[in-house]
């Protein structure tokens, strides 16, 4: 509150100084999320959640004096439609900034339209690093915000000796059990003790999977599932743990992508126990929170729940209000410069801080499962920097992403030179 | 404003905890270990689980118990803890920790929940154990011996033994022998005991039985000049061997001291570069360097005058490898445990392997069942109608809405399911006989437009079903009693849904056989797909009977989709799941043949779960190789399984 009354003061002393600025048209806000097709089933919420920030900032005065305008776009889970729908977006509708994508496949395909036309995007979903472009800004977690933490969690607190890592088969889960086999056998696991296996989107038959996670605890070790099990595929996932009658405490899973969204569509009596680890639950305890799920709840129904990629638009929506506030201006370089160092309370409580590298600092939380579907919030961190490239693989520990001082997102800190300024890696 | 009322608050809020005892005995103990207490680890909370057991209060099982609940909180200015229970979002209910006495009623914002992480919980129900193994209750006893199961210690074995004896309840003293003699293994006091306790398990399948004997027959590879005649000697290793290739064995030698560390010949090479003087290297003409014996000869030369570091060459690698033995030890248990834990192992093991072919075989068979059931409406629309129908599998997905729908206004799981079944079948029936009316029987004979207008029918329907129901999957829970599985030991077992689905798919084919050879309708149909000019003839009306038996074959789509969304997910694209492999099934059994699509189904899960088998680290690649291995067989047996010989396949 203080924040944006800081902000708006700013606004006023800088509307006073500069010659004013006539509103001839609303900012247009594009909103690039699948609303149709596989991905729907998580896009949909986020194209929600814009729509209700941005009916909140009109409410409370628009942005520079302007209305806020959410102009909608339907890129269908097509992931070439992507790029089409964001150059329809820059040129044709020409809006000022852009929220969307979930999928990583998603984002690479907008990337070059953006960085073409110099457009400015805000990427909500956790993912899984090895990127920092210049014209988008990550809210979600990079690898060392989630996948970890949560499995030092494993390591340390669940004694976990032998690691099952399950994921589907697409970009996001094979660079994170990539990393994590890295870091796993940095940390004295051996290459024996990963079981590593990926299925198709939507899979449905587990029960051969489940048993062979099962067969691994023969040798006396405790294992534990990571999983990376992305969509629909979730739903049979879990069903077949509950039939096998695994426990959390003897076989504990933490999943990366299942969030309260997906849970809703099971019955979790049977997987009370079982981990997920976000930057932020709907259980979390705070006023902000609080007053956030009611707004959510009143404007699309009770039984509606809110989950960490909306919290993430939030924080991205309100940073960047408050970045074009601070600019006194739309305009995508200015924003941008803005941007760093931008505060604000995320919705766990706690500050979550933008980083020269377009990524966020923020807490790292870890969920039980509970029986009516929300997650018992047991482990929280203190704010964790986004890593964009990470320490554990080799090629590219080296690597460092600083737009503000060093202009570059990927930078050998070795030889000391830029990579390359565009993202087409 | 906010905060003067927060003030407040806390005001009367500090009133009712001071009521409370802060000088009571367990109250102590937990505040000399608050610290750990606040943010409990696992790896430091046993100290303060320790002393709260050590206490001998007649409070400590409460609180552990109450802890491990969750229901402990911590007041954030007192330090004190307390009991809580919450009455909504802000307000709690404390009660005394020594006696459980009310406190009051309080705001929540000066109260910090305790929140035991599951590791730690685990650490608490293994300290509770001592007071639950004697509980009157089953189920606390029950839950001591899973809590012991999961954590064993040293502590846990007497206090088994005392209780075993006297165990009433028949199931609980089984599971607590079975654990005894699991604890015996790891903590008995003899090696006597010890071994007596492994070959009970001789033929045992469990996975704790594995568990607790895998850990005895570790062994690790040593060397020396003569292997030592120890008893825990388990064989010999010849250096080259799979368990140890040259190179391993030779940096075992070489961290040992015992050899020096190896150079490959680049590095020779490059050492003798480095080193030539003139024409010459080490006295020796550069150009009578030709061979690798001679430039390890001159390496040597080297090495002696000090010009290059003591290195071995591949060629003294080998001959340093031969005068050494290589031998593996146990290092697991003593010599005779480990050798008995070895013989019951040995003896397991063959039965695993036995067990393991036995459950994947059962899980080809579920796969084939649900293959068959996703196949069986297809293989009556396009298997005898010759009708390509990209939006079967759409009827699938209505047919599990229309399961979802029910169980909104019927609750009882089991009733809604049996109403499902026969409505699932009206509603895909009447979907089908529209599609038939409206748009394929324009097509017949056209198959390429047959395909484009029902695949577009099929996008259609998705989007619809997204629009109707949200793009969220939607439940559809199977009745308690399918819940769980057949558990034939720990190797071998089947969820009850999925043997529900077999038993499904079992009435389909004997309800598919029965209409179309014993009905008249059958007799119609076949008559109709034969040669429809010569059934209108004889006073069979083709249009009904086409009509008819595709609202036939969707209606049954429909009830195998009630049966998949009972046991994988309802969303708006299921049905995108199962239309590939469908056709697959239908084409690889033999098109308009029953028995061809049953065969087909069984072929095609047994290759899924034998590919998958082979290849457990990537389903989806078993997927394309079973594609690519149906197109090989397609090639070779082009009419499928089953083919039809005669005037049928003419037709």
């Amino acid at each position: 509150m203080k924040k944006s009354l800081l902000g708006s003061t700013a606004a006023i002393l800088l509307g006073t100084t500069l010659p004013a600025l006539a509103c001839d048209a609303p900012i247009k806000v594009g909103v690039l999320h699948s609303l149709s097709g596989t991905m729907a089933i998580s896009e949909t919420t986020l194209k929600d959640t814009m729509e209700m920030l941005v009916d909140q900032q009109n409410a409370a005065g628009g942005l520079l004096d302007c209305q806020l305008e959410a102009v909608v776009v339907d890129p269908a889970s097509n992931w070439p439609l992507f790029a089409e729908k964001a150059r329809e977006l820059l040129t044709v509708q020409e809006v000022d900034v852009i929220f969307g994508s979930w999928t990583s496949v998603s984002r690479k395909s907008a990337l070059p339209v953006l960085e073409e036309l110099n457009g400015l995007m805000f990427y909500p979903v956790q993912y899984e690093g090895e990127e920092s472009s210049k014209n988008v800004f990550y809210t979600g977690a990079a690898p060392n915000q989630q996948a970890i933490p949560a499995t030092d969690y494993f390591l340390e607190e669940l004694e976990v000796e032998k690691f099952a890592l399950l994921g589907t088969d697409y970009v996001y889960p094979r660079t994170t059990n990539n990393i994590l086999e890295a870091y796993l056998q940095d940390k004295g696991i051996a290459a024996e003790d990963i079981f590593v296996n990926y299925t198709p989107f939507g899979h449905s038959d587990w029960s051969k999977i489940v048993a062979d996670v099962v067969a691994l605890g023969a040798d006396g070790k405790k294992v534990g599932v990571i999983s990376t099990i992305n969509g629909d595929a979730n739903i049979g996932f879990y069903k077949e743990l509950a039939a096998a009658g695994i426990s959390a405490d003897d076989i504990p899973v933490v999943a990366f992508s299942v969030g309260e969204e997906e849970l809703s569509g099971l019955d979790t009596s049977d997987l009370v126990g079982h981990l997920a680890a976000w930057n932020y639950f709907q259980s979390a305890d705070s006023d902000a929170n609080e007053a956030w799920v009611e707004a959510w709840k009143a404007r699309m129904g009770e039984e509606r729940v809110t989950n960490d990629p909306m919290e993430a638009h939030y924080i991205g929506f309100n940073m960047w209000v408050n970045a074009v506030t601070a600019a006194g201006t739309t305009d995508v370089d200015a924003v941008r410069t803005a941007m760093y160092g931008q505060e604000f309370p995320n919705l766990t409580g706690g500050t979550a801080v933008m980083l020269p590298n377009h990524h966020l600092a923020k807490p790292v939380l870890i969920g039980e499962i509970q029986a009516d579907g929300q997650f018992d919030i047991i482990s929280a961190t203190d704010p964790v920097p986004g890593d964009a490239w990470t320490d554990f693989l080799p090629e590219s520990a080296v690597l460092v992403s600083d737009w503000k001082e060093l202009g570059c997102g990927m930078y050998n800190t070795e030889t000391s030179t830029c990579v390359q300024i565009e993202s087409n890696y | 404003m906010r905060r003067f009322l927060f003030l407040v608050l806390c005001v009367f809020c500090a009133l009712p905890a001071a009521a409370q005892d802060a000088e009571a005995p367990i109250q102590q103990v937990m505040q000399a270990h608050a610290a750990e207490l606040a943010k409990a680890s696992r790896r430091t909370i046993q100290p303060a689980i320790d002393a709260l057991t050590a206490s001998g209060l007649p409070a400590a099982q409460t609180v552990m118990e109450r802890w491990q609940n969750k229901e402990m909180w911590q007041d954030e200015t007192t330090g004190l803890f307390v009991f809580a229970e919450e009455i909504d979002r802000s307000t709690i209910r404390i009660f005394d920790v020594s006696d459980g006495s009310e406190i009051g009623v309080v705001p929540d914002d000066d109260y910090k929940q305790l929140k035991p992480n599951s590791g730690v919980r685990g650490l608490i129900a293994a300290a509770l154990v001592k007071f639950q193994l004697t509980d009157p209750s089953v189920d606390v006893r029950r839950t001591a011996l899973d809590a012991i199961a999961r954590d064993p210690d040293d502590t846990h074995l007497p206090a088994l033994r005392e209780v075993m004896v006297g165990e009433t309840d028949g199931d609980l003293s089984a599971q607590m022998q079975r654990l005894e003699r699991l604890l015996t293994i790891e903590f008995g006091a003899d090696d006597a005991e010890k071994i007596v306790a492994i070959q009970s398990f001789d033929g045992d399948l469990g996975v704790d039985a594995r568990a607790a004997l895998n850990p005895l027959v570790r062994t690790r590879i040593n060397v020396a000049e003569v292997a030592p005649d120890d008893p825990a000697l388990v064989r010999l290793i010849t250096p080259g061997d799979a368990a140890l290739p040259k190179t391993e064995a030779y940096s075992l030698l070489v961290d040992k001291g015992l050899a020096p560390p190896l150079i490959p010949p680049s590095e020779v090479r490059e050492a003798l570069i480095r080193n030539i003087d003139g024409d010459r290297v080490a006295g020796v003409e550069v150009a009578s360097l030709s061979t690798d014996a001679a430039r390890n000869a001159a390496f040597a030369t080297l090495v002696d005058q000090g010009l290059a570091e003591p290195a071995a060459t591949v060629a003294e690698m080998d001959a340093s490898l031969d005068a050494f033995q290589f031998f593996e030890l146990y290092i697991g248990a003593p010599p005779a445990v480990a050798l008995a834990a070895q013989e019951v192992l040995s003896g397991i093991e063959a039965s695993v392997a036995l067990n393991q072919t036995a459950d994947l075989a059962l899980d080809a068979i579920s796969l084939a069942s649900i293959y068959f059931l996703a196949a069986i409406g297809l293989a009556i629309t396009f298997g005898v109608m010759g009708v390509i129908n990209m939006a079967h599998g759409e009827f699938i997905m209505m047919g599990a809405y229309t399961g979802y729908v029910v169980q909104l206004f019927v609750p009882d799981h089991t009733l809604s399911i049996l109403l499902a079944i026969p409505l699932a079948f009206l509603v895909t029936f009447a979907a089908g006989v529209a599609m038939e009316r409206l748009v394929i029987r324009w097509l017949y004979h056209r198959p390429l437009e047959t395909l484009l207008a029902t695949f577009g029918v099929s996008i259609a329907l998705q989007q619809l079903a997204k629009n109707i129901f949200g793009t969220q999957a939607r439940p559809l829970t199977a009745p308690g009693w399918l819940d769980g599985s057949m558990v034939i030991n720990d190797i071998v077992s089947i969820s009850y849904i999925r043997i529900a689905i077999f038993i499904l798919a079992l009435i389909f084919l004997a309800l598919f056989l029965i209409v179309m050879n014993r009905t008249r309708l059958g007799l119609e149909v076949r008559a109709v797909t034969q040669n429809p000019r010569m059934a209108a003839s004889m006073g069979i009306n083709p249009d009904r009977i086409n009509m008819l038996t595709f609202g036939f074959g969707s209606g049954i789509a429909g009830i195998a989709g009630v049966a998949i969304g009972l046991y994988a997910k309802v969303t708006s694209e299921m049905g995108s799941d199962y239309i590939v492999q469908s056709f697959m099934t239908v084409v690889v059994g033999g098109v308009g043949n029953i028995w061809g699509t049953l065969l087909g189904a069984t072929m095609v899960g047994f290759l899924q779960k034998g590919i998958e088998w082979m290849n457990p680290s990537n389903t989806l690649a078993a997927q394309t190789y079973m594609i690519l291995f149906i197109i090989l067989f397609i090639q070779f047996r082009p009419r499928g399984i089953i083919a039809l010989k005669g005037r049928a396949a003419e037709a």
